[in-house]
């Protein structure tokens, strides 16, 4: 048998056993034996030195040519086997894709706070800054500073928690913003989120709440810009399609003063059965007003030179409204199954 | 105020649904409280006379009439068995709906045919009075329909009076205004009676305490009618009104104060000795109501008395001494003013508002006092048959008068941000009363005494704004001049906030007023402690302390958590915690006269105390964080997060990266063996462990494991500012070691001892395993650290091993570390 026969012969084989071959490490085993250091196609490539020059030639094309053939029959079956046992290991590590994944719980923000974050991002956005004093606050900012004397008959309104002789758990955040004012020259933009306190307790008032009290003082601010400010506000929180009205109103500090309310943002007064309004089709949402010239001279401020609106409301009536609360006293409980809901 | 329509209508007409006119009071005027509806709301009311009367066959407690209702005659069955043969009574026609919704049907009562109802003065809106039919006398026709004497049903507008206005708690005072917002006029009822009854004179009038007593005017109306019931349609609009009707004199009086909205008292002339004297109180002097009640006077307290006794705590309420009762027959009207803050201060004092005092302590204007008194002997004539003194007796030393405010129109439009036209400024202020004079653009308005809420131009531009119409306002918005924003502060805890929900915590926000108890049951109730601040007025003996902590809300959450089955969970809350700061040593009286006036007086020529100093109460604003329970149940491929000592660790950890940890020093409401407090750099930022388990037992939360942390808002920082250190694109070297060394040696001091050495490569840290059990010895226990090293170049093995070498020195001179091998 001459070598090139011999030749043909181990290609035949070889492509035989690649072809009846079932796995990898088969193939893996068929390289070695047709192709490895110690195979014979390899003893013959090695051994054709010793070979005529003439036969040379022609053994050492066959037999190179049978190694490609080899090598790309086993490359063509080990990617047709890898591919088929890819899949049967992909098919074999499946898992139920219905089950939960692993929990990254989410906790949850207190409904008032998400109320108060949103208003003031809202006046950040506008340029105001924000102020924050104690809770235990003295009587003269709490009272006297805004134009409430001793003995002045709306300091029996606000029905008033009292610590040591001259301090008071604050009524409003009101004195914020006499600090405010004593502290800066206009301009003045500042709101003042805060914990408020008052001696009263039933399904619609607990002893603790919050209020956000904002003050704009400047050359030539007008009701209309205090409209447009706390309207633009309403719309960040309620959504774009809320209306605002003024109604005349009378507090303290403030001379004219109003209160805006917000038209329903859930029927805008299409349901005489609203759960959120009642049928009335607004929503009383804050007490606002022109910061009266006194308090303005109380601070120092030139009130012929400079004109300022000044502006109250209750984030937690806010949330009650627009997350649907119906009793103030959820919101101090601590109870997860109200929190878990934010 | 209670405004029935139909009363409204005497001082001016207007043609507008209920609706309407809540809505026009609403958007330019005060807010509507509410609207209700008396007597029949829609339908039909006849006289009718009773035929014939007697019990209902089948019902003890019913009888039945025939009634006559002219030209027919109907069957009617009643409750009430005052109606007799020949009685007229009002009887309400099936059909009609009464104020409360009901419709009226052809009834079968026991058997037997009903046609409509007689009806009562409640029924009617009358009167309270439900104890019979209502008995007509003969000028009503009978079939002739009652509303031809009185409207038999009546819609009354509760007006929310803001307290800057006492002019509108009379029907006058709301008559004017109606007429303002509607442009249109409106009259005042012209008083008349007969004068030359007894005089007056025949008492004296003496104020002696002229500061609390600005007028008093008394006049004498004598010859009345004893006993007399007010007509009914006094009574009617009385009660309508919101108050009793009792007597005619009574009646009288009541109705020209809610007219005018003046107090007026009417004292039993022949029970007055000699005089009235306007005076304080005395030292131990005792007055007995007319509701049955004696109260002590003190000197603060205005009294009107005769010359012998109190009759009547001024503006508040009178004995029974002298009050006009059924006999009276000749009576001292009292019209008069007091100081409003001092009427205030006694019904306070007294702890007895009444609605004279609620009128009084706003401040009255002294010049309604003379139309009030016209107007009440103008009624007491007519209703009671009395004869009005020709005579007054006054006290108004000092006479309050009109006072003139200028109004420049371009200060209102800068401050109503509209157009407003000097001719329409001038009619608005005009249809309130005031008398406007000046040229172009400077209007100026003397203004009527009753409004004494308008003193400044502000005060007028308000009026103009509000009766223009405050939906003229075109919406604008100011130009930012000044960058807004979070202080550095704020944004920190905020982000806190957001951490911590990030992290599954839930925040609360709960009261931080308690009971005793929390200092007490959290230990903190020591010598060595500061104390509390107190509430001095609280809600209840619940709310009297104010936290020292924020803790013990949060574990009374938790604890309700658990009640209502909850299986654990974490909580947060940033809040303030209070603790009392005494002033410095002899500044009590400085302290005092800071917190009233917030002036500080100098000590001396450059020392002025701290105002903090002198807050007394000293405020910080803390993060708290309560774990209780299982925080976070497991799911099917994890385990559940249970709270630990080292669950709220990490927490801190995230909060106050670099916090060190100093065990044995926690407060005594924490396990002292699971407890550290946590130090950011030399300051001390709060605390955290496991609760102690006598303390999770008083709070109700035995059995759960409780772990807590408290820290400094301020001093959190869970976003430090980064700041870039350069690497080389070296691969770093780990390495693990193992040592054993006893149990008390802490896992932390050998970290800090190794980071001690100051080695240049060593990059990392970290504690990987703790291990104590059967391979190692009784009181030891196996820490397992890995380290990184990382050079400029890639280092050798041997570099390393230099390195861990003298990181095993060092643990073993300052631990007695073996290495494990
Ligand atoms: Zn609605």
């Amino acid at each position: 048998m001459t070598a090139t026969d011999r030749i043909e012969e181990l290609k035949n084989a070889a492509l035989a056993a690649v072809r009846a071959a079932d796995t990898t490490a088969a193939l893996e085993e068929l390289r070695v034996r047709y192709l490895g250091r110690s195979a014979e196609l390899t003893e013959i490539k090695k051994s054709i030195g010793k070979l005529s020059q003439e036969e040379r030639k022609g053994v050492g094309r066959s037999a190179n040519l049978a190694s490609r053939e080899i090598e790309g029959a086993l490359a063509a079956r080990t990617d047709a086997l890898a591919a088929a046992e890819r899949e049967a290991r992909l098919r074999k590590e499946a898992v139920d894709a219905t089950l939960p994944g692993v929990p990254f719980p989410r906790g949850h923000l207190h409904p008032s706070q998400r109320i108060i974050d949103e208003v003031v991002d809202f006046f950040v956005g506008l340029g105001y800054g924000v102020a924050e004093g104690p809770e235990a606050e003295t009587d003269y900012y709490n009272f006297t500073a805004l134009g409430i004397p001793p003995g002045h008959p709306a300091r029996t309104m606000q029905d008033t928690f009292f610590l040591d002789e001259g301090l008071v758990l604050r009524t409003h955040t009101s004195p914020v913003q006499v600090r405010t004012m004593l502290s800066q020259e206009p301009p003045v933009y500042v709101v003042c989120p805060g914990r408020t306190y008052r001696r009263d307790s039933d399904p619609t008032h607990t002893p603790m709440f919050h209020q956000i009290e904002g003050l704009a003082v400047d050359r030539g601010l007008t009701l209309g810009h205090l409209k447009g400010t706390l309207a633009a506000m309403a719309r960040h929180v309620f959504g774009e399609d809320v209306n605002v009205r003024l109604r005349p109103s009378y507090f303290q500090f403030t001379e004219p003063s109003v209160e805006l309310d917000v038209s329903c943002f859930r029927c805008g007064g299409s349901d005489a059965h609203c759960k959120v309004c009642k049928g009335a089709g607004w929503l009383e949402m804050l007490g606002a007003g022109m910061v009266d010239p006194d308090v303005l001279e109380e601070a120092g401020y030139d009130s012929e030179e400079y004109t300022g609106f000044a502006f109250g409301m209750g984030p937690d009536r806010m949330a009650m409204a627009k997350y649907g609360i119906p009793d103030l006293r959820l919101f101090f409980e601590g109870d997860l199954r109200f929190l878990r809901q934010f | 105020m209670r405004v029935p329509l139909s009363w409204l209508r005497e001082y001016l007409d207007f043609d507008l649904g209920v609706e309407r006119l809540v809505e026009l009071f609403t958007l330019h005027s005060q807010e509507i409280d509410g609207v209700y509806r008396l007597g029949v709301a829609e339908g039909e009311v006849v006289v009718g006379e009773v035929v014939e009367f007697g019990p209902h066959p089948n019902a003890d407690r019913l009888s039945v009439a025939k009634v006559d209702l002219g030209g027919r005659e109907v069957q009617i069955v009643a409750g009430a068995p005052n109606p007799y043969p020949g009685a007229r009574v009002p009887v309400v026609l099936p059909g009609s709906v009464m104020a409360d919704g009901t419709k009226l049907k052809k009834a079968k009562l026991r058997g037997l045919e009903s046609y409509g109802m007689m009806m009562s003065e409640r029924e009617l809106g009358i009167s309270a009075d439900h104890g019979g039919i209502l008995l007509l006398d003969g000028s009503y026709e009978v079939g002739q329909p009652v509303a031809e004497h009185f409207p038999v049903g009546e819609t009354v507008i509760d007006i929310d009076v803001t307290p800057n206005r006492p002019d509108l708690w009379g029907m006058i005072g709301v008559a004017r205004e109606l007429a303002a917002i509607l442009q249109t006029d409106f009259r005042i009822p012209e008083p008349s009676f007969e004068t030359g009854g007894e005089p007056t004179s025949d008492f004296g009038l003496r104020v002696e305490a002229e500061d609390l007593c600005p007028r008093y005017d008394l006049r004498r109306v004598s010859g009345l009618t004893p006993g007399g019931e007010a007509p009914l349609w006094m009574r009617r609009r009385v009660h309508a009104a919101g108050m009793r009707p009792i007597n005619a004199v009574v009646d009288a009086t009541n109705y020209a104060m809610l007219e005018t909205g003046q107090p007026i008292h009417a004292f039993d002339a022949e029970k007055v000795r000699e005089g009235i004297v306007v005076r304080r109180g005395r030292a131990g002097e005792k007055i007995t109501l007319l509701d049955g009640s004696t109260r002590s006077l003190d000197d603060e307290m205005l009294v009107i008395a005769d010359e012998e006794r109190g009759l009547v705590i001024a503006g508040v309420m009178g004995a029974e001494d002298a009050e006009v009762g059924p006999g009276t027959t000749d009576a001292l009207i009292e019209v008069a003013t007091f100081a409003g803050q001092n009427i205030l201060r006694t019904s306070q004092r007294l702890g007895l508002r009444t609605d004279a005092s609620g009128r009084f302590e706003r401040g009255l204007d002294p010049n309604t006092v003379d139309y009030a008194m016209e107007r009440v002997a103008g009624l007491l004539s007519g209703v009671a048959g009395g004869r009005v003194a020709d005579d007054t007796l006054g006290h108004y030393p000092e006479p309050v008068r009109s006072w003139r405010v200028p109004l420049r129109l371009s200060r209102a439009r800068l401050l109503l941000g509209m157009p407003v036209e000097a001719e329409e400024a001038a009619r608005r202020l005009a249809s309130l009363g005031c008398e406007v004079g000046g040229e172009g653009e400077e209007l100026s308005a003397v203004v009527p005494t009753f409004r004494r809420d308008l003193r400044r131009e502000a005060d007028l531009i308000e009026e103009v704004g509000r009766l223009i119409g405050l939906d003229k306002i075109p919406e604008a918005l100011p130009g930012a001049r000044q960058p807004g924003g979070l202080t550095p502060e704020q944004r920190n805890t905020r982000l806190v906030r957001r951490v911590l929900a990030d992290l599954g915590l839930s925040e609360a926000i709960t009261y931080p007023f308690g009971p005793g108890r929390w200092t007490r049951d959290l230990r903190m109730d020591g010598d060595g402690e500061p104390g509390v601040v107190r509430v001095e007025n609280p809600l209840s003996a619940e709310g009297r302390d104010l936290r020292p902590t924020v803790l013990p809300g949060l574990l009374d959450a938790a604890a309700r958590n658990r009640t209502f089955g909850a299986r654990g969970g974490g909580l947060f809350e940033v809040g303030r915690v209070f603790a009392p700061s005494p002033p410095p040593k002899g500044l009590d009286e400085a302290a005092l006269h800071f917190r009233m006036t917030g002036k500080v007086e100098a000590l001396g020529p450059d020392a002025e105390p701290n105002r903090l100093s002198l807050m007394g109460v000293r405020e910080e604003a803390r993060v708290c964080v309560v774990l209780a329970g299982t925080v976070r149940p497991g799911g099917w491929n994890v385990p559940e997060l249970r709270a630990g000592y080292f669950e709220a660790k990490g927490m801190v950890e995230r909060l106050l990266p670099g916090a060190s940890f100093e065990a044995g020093a926690a407060p005594d409401f924490l396990h002292p063996g699971r407890s550290a407090v946590v130090w950011a750099g030399n300051e001390r930022a709060g605390w955290v462990g496991e609760l102690h388990p006598e303390v999770s037992e008083k709070f109700g939360l035995d059995g759960w494991p409780v772990a807590a942390f408290e820290l400094e808002a301020g001093l959190c920082r869970p976003d430090p500012e980064p700041r870039f250190r350069p690497f080389v694109n070296v691969p770093a070297a780990p390495r693990d070691l193992a040592v054993v060394v006893k149990e008390s040696v802490p896992a932390g001091g050998m970290i800090a001892a190794v980071e001690g050495l100051g080695s240049e490569m060593l990059v990392e840290v970290r504690v990987f395993d703790v291990y104590e059990g059967s391979q190692v010895p009784e009181g030891y226990k196996s820490v397992a650290l890995g380290f990184l090293f990382q050079g400029e170049e890639t280092l050798t093995d041997e570099e390393v091993d230099v390195e861990m070498e003298r990181i095993v020195v060092r643990l073993g001179e300052e631990f007695g570390a073996r290495v494990r091998s």
